[in-house]
């Protein structure tokens, strides 16, 4: 019988039920959805990386190594495995597509992963097994055959194998892109053997050892202990990159940084909005069922069985949304992380299964026992006492004189104003959770929208106006030489830069010389203001900075990667910028002696002729396009957000303007006998909700500036984002939640035609 | 002269297939200034009839008038309009709205009314005025019912209805109510009607209407009604 009567005060308060279990639903579903997002992400990339033996190390040496500098690399305490390794870029005959052509001696490090055809054969004279992501954007299948030109060397082979590699996880052919194009770049390995066939035999002898420019090694030593047994082992200065200094970890983990930072804030906010809300109407409804579980106690149930009838409904509510929560988790996390999403045009990865990170499952655990025990803990308070106590109906609290009714302003106050204040007092929960929701909702627009907006403002400085060129020319490094580089820039009227890597300390950075007469290339103070740079100093990046605690005047020593030079520049000022970098302009560069090859020249024209020297051309708005699909991304999850929130806004609004209408019925009901007409008693109910709207605006803006910075600042390792919030941000946040509120507030007011004055004015107080 | 007239009113109310007739062709006049009392046993049919005279209730089947004016046609807002400036209610649970004071219930009434008349001198009328910033809360069960007399008379209204007013009363603060709605029919000229089950409060009535299973089985006029203190409680 009691479960009869269970299902039947379930649909007695199916509003509130109904809007708990989407409350419950969407703080689930999103905060599971974004961690979904990020964990998946890292588990897939674990996965490729551990199946094709992701190198830890890098070790570079222009001259080549030999077969024994991998024996004396693999004889280091602690390297597990290494392998020689080439990759270069190569053209695709009769077609301007390169290809990385990709020679790996051991497998197990920097390998492959067959997605279709033969497994990876070392001895194979004649297979290639290409980037599968590179044969679907060219129509190439098994089988066919391909030839790979660089110079004067020919590698004609069969396609046999379609496949993946963690090494180009993010298939880029230089710094200069920012997304994989397929249909243009793509990567293949071919067997030593092949290569070695391929190159004919005078040029094997003339190159010795130099085939293999990089030896990849798995190991656990920290880069300090590795360079200096590197060192010893090779008894030369080398190169060597950990995995962190790679686009393949780097930006890939910067992608799941970036998601961590997106899951652990905003939807960590929906979840205790959720759970709050539900705790105030799991209260309510034990409130209004206080005659009845005092009936039933009357009756003679045990305190037990009631307490177990009541809490069921907790339990049910809180199961029934994180089910509902778990589908809109999975949901959320495949639109933003799934094999046709923005994600893989940028990360080429063979799994894009979701994983539930178990911390989730936790307090998925947490909240369902928290539910019940607030359930249990609302019922118990109404069991309180004898019988007969429980037999009598729920009293709010008494009023209470305010301080503030003294005051003049109270006294001229209208009476729905003063009836509202008063009735927020009365009912502080209800009305701080409205508040609360109000927000809420307020903070997740203002913080998705001026995410948007700071975004936005950091691609327009950076990639807009920073940016001041039509075309940026890409010199062949081998072939320009200075006077090339500079007879160029001047023929085509355009600034030049020059790119080096740098260390500071044990951690790698870029170093930018830039020689600019056109304005063609500017850069952007901690304000986003565009400066030039003047010849005093070197220019450092936020992040540098941040990281180094540098400030203009101070000094800062750095030594390029490979060389044994050290050279020491005076800070002249802190940059926003793009990536983690040292600039400085030629003239103050050529003071310090550093050396440098410019590497690009910024220009209007853009009629580029080939040169010799040029080694491809990239327009602006290739770069802003790239950029786009990044942007895409950041605002699908951005219109998750608003999404979510004014759903969820409307939800526990709705549900509080429910439990406020239900509680002031009577009132409202005598108000109506007193003469009032539907429409003022709206009006008043309303108002009600105007009211805390405004204060939950005025709290909410300040709060959602409050947690962009933080996820700004959370981001910062990422991007030298400054807040930019923009007034349609404003005006949209505020209108949204508004009119979030007076909808709901419409919603609630439609209800009083409908009041009973007689048989509400009939039943006891 | 006639401030109200049932004429054939019948008031039916449906649930589902089942029809239960509250008022069955009811015709009654009652004079203005008069002290009336309805009286009947539960499920009579009493309540019905003052609902549908204070326009909370729509008859089925007639016509009411009311000071002349037809209501039994009335909109819902001409409805609210009825209330708030022809008759005033009093209930056995007396409705004041808890977050707001005493003064502020009575005053509640002049956003509505046309032709208010002074809380302040309605919560003296009473004898409230030492309360008048207490909440209803703070109040015994005898004040409160004041309190909502106040807020009825605040409207100015011809006619005042009472459902079961000493319903939630110990006799002592019943009799005290009960010469408080008596003086405003006598000191104030207006038309006091009660609705009770209490027949010793029909013996100090001007006029009493007896009403059984939906019907007025009489309405009769006493000459000399008893004073609230010569009633039997």
């Amino acid at each position: 019988m009691l479960l009869k009567k269970l299902f039947r005060t379930l649909w007695h308060y199916k509003a509130q039920f109904i809007s708990m279990v989407i409350m419950i639903a969407l703080g689930v579903g999103v905060f599971l959805g974004f961690n979904i997002e990020w964990y998946s992400l890292e588990a897939n990339l674990k996965e490729i990386y551990t199946a094709t033996g992701f190198a830890d190390y890098r070790v570079y040496n222009d001259k080549g190594f030999a077969e024994k500098d991998v024996a004396a690399i693999l004889a280091i305490d602690g390297v597990e495995d290494a392998t020689r390794f080439l990759s270069v870029n190569t053209s695709v005959k009769d077609d301007t597509d390169v290809i990385a052509l990709t020679v790996c001696e051991n497998t197990a490090v920097s390998g492959v992963l067959v997605m279709e055809g033969e497994a990876y054969d070392p001895d194979d004279p004649d297979g290639i097994w290409l980037s599968d992501s590179y044969a679907k954007a060219n129509g190439i299948r098994l089988g066919d055959a391909m030839t790979l030109t660089y110079k004067a060397v020919e590698v004609t082979g069969t396609v046999k194998g379609l496949v993946k590699a963690s090494e180009y996880l993010i298939c880029l052919p230089d710094e200069t892109q920012m997304m994989p194009d397929y249909t243009s770049y793509g990567f293949a390995y071919i067997s030593p053997v092949m290569l070695e066939n391929a190159i004919p035999k005078p040029f094997r002898m003339m190159m010795g050892n130099s085939l293999y420019y990089q030896i990849n090694v798995k190991s656990s030593l920290s880069k300090e202990d590795f360079v200096a047994e590197a060192d010893r082992a090779l008894g030369k200065t080398l190169l060597v990159l950990s995995k962190a200094e790679t686009l393949s970890w780097a930006e890939a983990q910067g992608e799941v940084e970036e998601g961590k930072t997106m899951g652990s804030i905003l939807p960590v906010l929906f979840l205790a909005i959720a759970i709050l809300t539900m705790v105030t109407t799991m209260h309510r409804i034990a409130a209004n069922e206080k005659t009845q579980i005092g009936t039933l106690k009357a009756l003679g149930f045990r305190d037990k069985k009631i307490l177990c009838h009541y809490t069921a409904y907790a339990l049910i509510i809180g199961l029934m949304g994180s089910v509902l929560g778990i589908g809109i988790g999975y949901l959320l996390g495949w639109f933003i992380l799934n094999p046709d999403g923005a994600m893989a045009t940028y990360i080429d990865m063979p799994s894009w299964r979701l994983h539930v990170p178990w911390f989730c499952w936790l307090v998925l655990i947490l909240i369902n026992v928290f539910l019940t025990v607030i359930g249990f803990m609302s019922v118990k308070k109404m069991l309180q006492g004898t019988a007969a106590d429980a037999l009598r109906p729920y009293t709010p609290k008494r009023m209470k004189h305010l301080a503030i009714e003294e005051t003049k302003l109270f006294k001229a106050l209208s009476f729905g104003t003063k009836w509202n204040l008063r009735d927020c007092l009365r009912h502080k929960s209800r009305s701080c959770m409205t508040l609360f929701g109000i927000i809420g909702c307020m903070v997740l627009l203002v913080g998705g929208l001026g995410m948007q907006d700071t975004a936005n403002a950091f691609v327009d400085v950076f990639f807009d106006q920073a940016n001041n060129y039509a075309v940026k020319i890409n010199l062949d490094a081998e072939n320009a030489k200075y006077a090339d580089a500079v007879s160029l820039a001047a023929q085509y009227e355009g600034d030049w830069g020059a790119q080096r890597s740098v260390q500071i300390g044990d951690r790698g950075f870029g170093l930018e010389i830039y020689s600019v007469t056109h304005d063609r290339v500017r850069f952007a103070d901690e304000n986003m203001n565009l400066i030039s740079l003047g010849d005093g100093g070197a220019y450092i990046s936020s992040r540098i900075a941040r990281k180094f605690d540098l400030r203009a005047g101070d000094t800062l020593s750095f030594s390029p990667y490979g060389g044994d030079e050290n050279y020491t520049v005076t800070v002249a000022g802190v940059l926003r910028s793009l990536s983690e970098s040292v600039v400085m302009t030629q003239a103050y560069a050529d003071t310090v002696g550093i050396d440098y090859t410019v590497s690009s020249i910024f220009t209007n024209q853009t009629d580029v002729a080939p040169n010799r020297s040029i080694l491809n051309t990239q327009t602006k708005q290739a770069v802003l396009d790239s950029f786009n699909t990044f942007m895409d991304l950041m605002n699908t999850m951005i219109f998750l957000l608003v999404v979510a929130a004014v759903i969820l806004g409307i939800v526990v609004l709705y549900n509080l303007g429910v439990m406020s209408y239900t509680e002031r019925y009577r009132e409202m009901a005598t108000l109506k006998v007193v003469g009032f007409k539907n429409v003022r008693i709206g009006r008043l109910l309303i108002g009600q909700n105007i009211w805390l709207s405004v204060l939950g605006i005025l709290i909410g803006l300040p709060a959602g500036i409050g947690v962009l910075q933080y996820l700004l600042n959370a981001l910062a390792s990422e991007y030298e984002m400054k807040l930019t919030l923009g007034s349609a941000t404003y005006l949209i946040s505020i209108l949204l939640t508004f009119l979030v509120s007076l909808f709901v507030g419409l919603m609630v007011a439609r209800k009083n035609r409908n009041i009973d004055m007689v048989a509400a004015l009939k039943t006891e107080e | 002269m006639s401030v109200v007239e049932f004429k054939d009113v019948s008031r039916i109310y449906k649930n589902g297939e089942h029809e239960q007739k509250a008022l069955d062709h009811v015709n009654l006049a009652l004079e203005e200034g008069k002290f009336i009392v309805i009286l009947g046993p539960s499920g009579a049919g009493k309540s019905t009839l003052l609902n549908l005279l204070g326009g909370l209730d729509s008859p089925t089947k007639g016509t009411i008038i009311v000071n002349g004016k037809d209501i039994s046609t009335l909109t819902a807002n001409e409805l609210a309009d009825y209330r708030a400036a022809t008759v005033g209610f009093v209930f056995q649970s007396y409705n004041l709205i808890p977050t707001l004071t005493v003064i502020e219930n009575v005053a509640l009434v002049k956003e509505i009314a046309p032709t208010p008349l002074s809380s302040h001198d309605m919560l003296d009328a009473v004898g409230l005025l030492d309360h008048k910033h207490n909440f209803p809360s703070e109040l015994s069960g005898g004040e409160q019912q004041r309190v909502s007399i106040a807020r009825a008379l605040a409207k100015n209204p011809k006619i005042l209805l009472c459902d079961e007013p000493t319903g939630a009363l110990d006799s002592e603060t019943g009799v005290m109510v009960l010469k408080l709605l008596l003086s405003m029919a006598r000191d104030m000229g207006k038309t006091i009607i009660i609705v009770t089950h209490n027949q010793n409060i029909a013996r100090m009535a001007d006029v009493v209407v007896r009403v059984k299973n939906g019907k007025i089985q009489s309405c009769e006029s006493q000459a000399a009604p008893l004073a609230v203190e010569e009633v039997d409680w």
